[in-house]
């Protein structure tokens, strides 16, 4: 349903003629992002300051029309698929790295800088930012915020949300606020931390703050082959156990593996049937040090063709066979359905056996890539969308690979969000209670509902949610 | 559970040091569904509930407008699930922080979470106030390694957030929420928390030299875990991580070795009367440097953070206040003599979001039975 030409009038007299797109080809560029799911937005609004966020919001507001800010679109829940229609209100054009406190260790950025641009930039005070989703070379630290992002090395620094220190916000109603900021403590109710990772179904992000850390002055990267995934995982908990954590944790078992070493010839050990990238930094007698403890758990854990990257460039090629690994894929299959559960460390093994049957069953190869230390995990299941009826397969094999999850102790998502792909799940983990407690902080800030409407939480005219058999149980076994 | 037992009820008024019109009833349910129970009863009731965990932070913001009923958390002190595989850690509200850390130590196992007025802190109280310890320079503060929450609302109801894993996404972040809320929107009865495991060596240090010492110490190439400076100068400053690095950092900075017992006697620190600074980092020197001559303070200058035993008149903390806020900073009142609360107020200038706070409170607590008076709405 197109917009009114009053709004898109409106809509223009805020950020320009140019900068709102309405014509249906050029919609299409912004019917998905990364996940399965799309829908045409009615209006995309190119927006290039706070000022521009806030009167579109309040356009929004005023006509009821939904907005579903958007960062680079390389989300992988659906998060900036404007379901409802709308407004896709792109951020991309705000870019500015407004300020690098060497000082203070701080960076303040507008929500379209990229994340690795930030790191680059930060890269020459001797800082850097943390969080390193895999597609950090793309996704915007507005997106990240929104969806409180991971990546490979959050195992010892935490997550988008342990390292955003403020933001600048436009709520519903279009009004622009700063929410907690530089200092260590804020007075009154902690709005930051409920926004991050609130999908924007809460508010629009304009600048954050976040924080910087030292670059460590070494690094070292290790890479070891195992059996089993069992064995492998057991080697994981194990150097944990020593009191190691390290800065990262990677594992990868013998699909993708096959699949990256054929693409990036990085040495990846075919053979293996888990291959385990393990990273630790500090000063260098802190990593000779714990590398070599490392290595000993690991030797004593089935693991063999141990290998540590001897110069930065071998180092970043181990990475890029981690970071590449899904594009890899395309290998063996062209398309691939990439999905994200966490589970207590310890359940890995049995998850992935799970998740290894239900691929099975459903005749559709698995690659597994995952962030061991978290016990995040991302099967990806690998199809040809070209083969009749297979989207029903694969999102079948898909949705029993999280009950599986959520049998297993688990949580729907570890960094990719619940969005559209995964919000009539939300039952599986959440009582009625849960869902209303998190309804009440929506309805505060979003009354209207204009707000990215459609994501996170079920809404029942879109899917059946089943909450039968084991997975029924396993949620009633649940001691809270 | 009713407790009227005058005895029982003596010295026991939690929140406000002054009278009060009529002894509170005292209630310690010995589950989440009766606490959430009693809520649900003194919405119905209108009665003014104030929660209470080891009531080590009783005197920390407004004194509660009423108090009809004293609802102690401590008959919920179970450590329900520790997965020592997983390093995490799930309890119910009311343990008492010291004995969750035995606990974990038997698994050598820890949370690096040391707070002031210390010991006899319970988890749910410190989630609610949002204190926090030396520790937090390496490790943050509680917010940051709570995974899961369940917490009690005025309607009875008792809604969780998170789950028991360390990363999640999943629904909204209500950890935050309640974090630091000082249980004005619900009362926290379950958590669960990332643990960390006992580092490979631990050493503490300490210096006379006082800020030259203690910057000298933060920019040490391993970073210390904790940096505690003292008004007269002294610092403290342990490390935590590979025995090389840390023998090498201790060794290169030159200061005396310093027993680990000076942190729990560290942590013990409460004065009488006394208010956090929390600032910009760069700037707390400045601020620490103005404050009334002779003044005692300890601080964490890596985070940010100041203790200021306040001998002083209001007008003092009043400028003290303004030039904290003047940075974006706050001065918040620990626990302060009533006039003195009366005169500047616990909080300082309320954020612009205020309002925001309020729709919240309001959606939470509609009757607003919880704390009423005692945060910054």
């Amino acid at each position: 349903m197109a917009l009114a030409s009053t709004v898109t009038e409106e809509l223009r007299r805020i950020v320009g003629r140019e900068s709102v797109i309405d014509s249906p080809n050029d919609l299409r560029i912004f019917e998905r992002d990364a996940s399965i799911e799309g829908a045409m937005p009615d209006a995309i609004v190119l927006a290039s300051t706070t000022e521009q966020v806030a009167a579109v919001v309040k356009v929004a507001a005023k006509n009821k029309v939904p907005v579903t800010p958007r960062g680079a679109g390389t989300g992988l829940s659906g998060g900036a698929v404007t379901i409802r229609g709308g407004i896709a209100l792109q951020v991309s054009r705000m870019r500015r790295i407004i300020e690098i406190d060497p000082v203070a260790q701080t960076a303040l950025v507008e929500p379209g800088v990229v994340n690795q641009e930030l790191s680059l930039a930060a890269a020459q005070h001797g800082l850097f930012y943390a969080p390193d989703p895999s597609s950090q070379k793309a996704c915007t630290i507005g997106g990240n915020a929104a969806e409180n992002s991971g990546g490979p090395h959050c195992l010892y620094y935490g997550v988008t949300t342990n390292h955003v220190l403020g933001m600048e916000v436009v709520f519903a109603d279009g009004s622009v606020h700063w929410v907690s900021g530089d200092s260590p403590e804020r007075v009154g109710l902690d709005l930051c931390g409920v926004l991050v990772g609130s999908e924007g179904t809460l508010c629009a992000i304009t600048k954050i703050k976040v924080r910087l850390l030292r670059i460590p002055p070494s690094i070292a990267t290790m890479l070891a082959a195992f059996p089993t995934i069992e064995a492998a995982s057991q080697a994981v908990s194990a150097v944990i156990g020593r009191g190691i954590v390290p800065a990262a944790l990677e594992m990868m078992d013998n699909v993708t593996v096959g699949a990256v070493e054929a693409h990036y010839h990085a040495g990846y050990p075919t053979d293996a049937g888990a291959v385990l990238l393990v990273e630790v930094d500090g000063v260098p007698e802190s990593t000779t040090e714990l590398i070599a403890s490392i290595r000993k758990v690991l030797g004593d854990h089935e693991g063999y063709a141990l290998r540590e990257a001897q110069t930065p460039s071998e180092r970043e090629l181990l990475w890029a066979g981690r970071k590449g690994a899904i594009g890899a894929l395309g290998r063996i299959k062209p398309n691939y359905y990439l999905h994200d559960g966490v589970v207590p460390r310890s359940r890995l093994p049995q998850v992935l056996s799970a998740v290894g049957e239900i691929g099975q069953h459903y005749r559709l190869p698995v690659a597994n890539v995952f962030h061991a230390g978290d016990g995040n995990l991302h099967p990806n299941i690998l199809f040809d969308l070209r083969e009749r009826d297979i989207m029903h397969q694969v999102e079948g094999a898909g949705e029993e690979m999280l009950r599986a999850v959520v049998e297993f102790g688990g949580a729907l998502s570890g960094e990719h969000g619940i969005g559209l792909e995964k919000s009539a799940f939300m039952p599986w983990i959440f009582s009625p209670d849960d869902l209303d407690a998190m309804h009440r902080v929506k309805d505060v800030f979003d009354a209207g509902g204009i707000m990215n409407p459609g994501k996170i939480f079920p809404d029942p005219s879109r899917k059946t949610v089943h909450l039968a058999g084991r997975t029924g149980l396993a949620i009633e076994a649940r001691w809270w | 559970m009713v407790v009227n037992d005058p005895h029982e009820l003596r010295g026991k008024a939690v929140g406000s040091p002054g009278p009060l019109k009529k002894a509170p009833a005292v209630e310690k349910p010995r589950t989440a569904e009766e606490l959430a129970q009693t809520l649900k009863d003194a919405s119905a009731s209108r009665s003014a509930v104030v929660p209470a965990g080891g009531g080590r932070a009783r005197g920390m913001g407004g004194a509660p407008e009423r108090c009809d009923v004293e609802l102690h958390t401590t008959r919920l002190d179970r450590v329900l699930e520790h997965s020592q595989a997983d390093m995490v850690v799930s309890v119910e509200a009311g343990i008492a922080l010291e004995a969750l850390q035995h606990e974990l130590g038997k698994a050598g196992q820890f949370l690096p979470l040391d707070p002031f007025n210390s010991p006899g802190h319970t988890v749910g109280g410190l989630l609610a106030t949002g204190w926090t310890g030396p520790l937090r320079l390496r490790f943050g503060s509680a917010r940051d390694y709570l995974i899961g929450i369940r917490v009690a609302l005025p309607d009875g109801s008792l809604a969780s957030a998170g789950g028991r894993v360390v990363k999640n996404v999943s629904g909204y972040d209500l950890m935050k929420l309640h974090h630091g809320a000082l249980g004005t929107l619900g009362v926290i009865v379950a958590a669960s928390f990332k643990v960390f495991p006992k580092p490979l060596h631990d050493a503490s240090v300490e210096s006379e030299d006082g800020w030259a010492a203690a910057e000298r110490a933060l920019a040490a190439p391993v970073t210390p875990v904790a940096l505690e400076l003292f008004s007269d100068g002294r610092v403290l400053a342990r490390f935590m991580g590979s025995p090389e690095a840390v023998k090498r950092t201790v060794g290169e900075l030159g200061w005396a070795h310093a027993s680990h017992s000076v942190w729990p006697e560290h942590a013990m620190r409460a004065p009488q009367s006394w208010g956090r600074i929390a600032v910009p980092r760069h700037d707390l020197r400045r601020i620490l440097d103005s404050l009334p001559r002779g003044a005692e303070w300890w601080a964490s200058p890596g985070v940010g953070i100041a203790h200021w035993s306040i001998d002083t008149d209001v007008d003092a903390v009043r400028e003290v206040r303004a030039a904290v806020e003047a940075v974006h900073g706050s001065l918040v009142l620990m626990s302060a003599p009533e006039e003195l609360v009366r005169a500047v107020g616990a909080w300082g200038t309320p954020p612009e979001t205020l309002d925001v706070m309020r729709r919240l409170k309001q959606a939470f607590d509609p009757n607003g039975i919880l704390n009423p008076g005692r945060f910054v709405y």
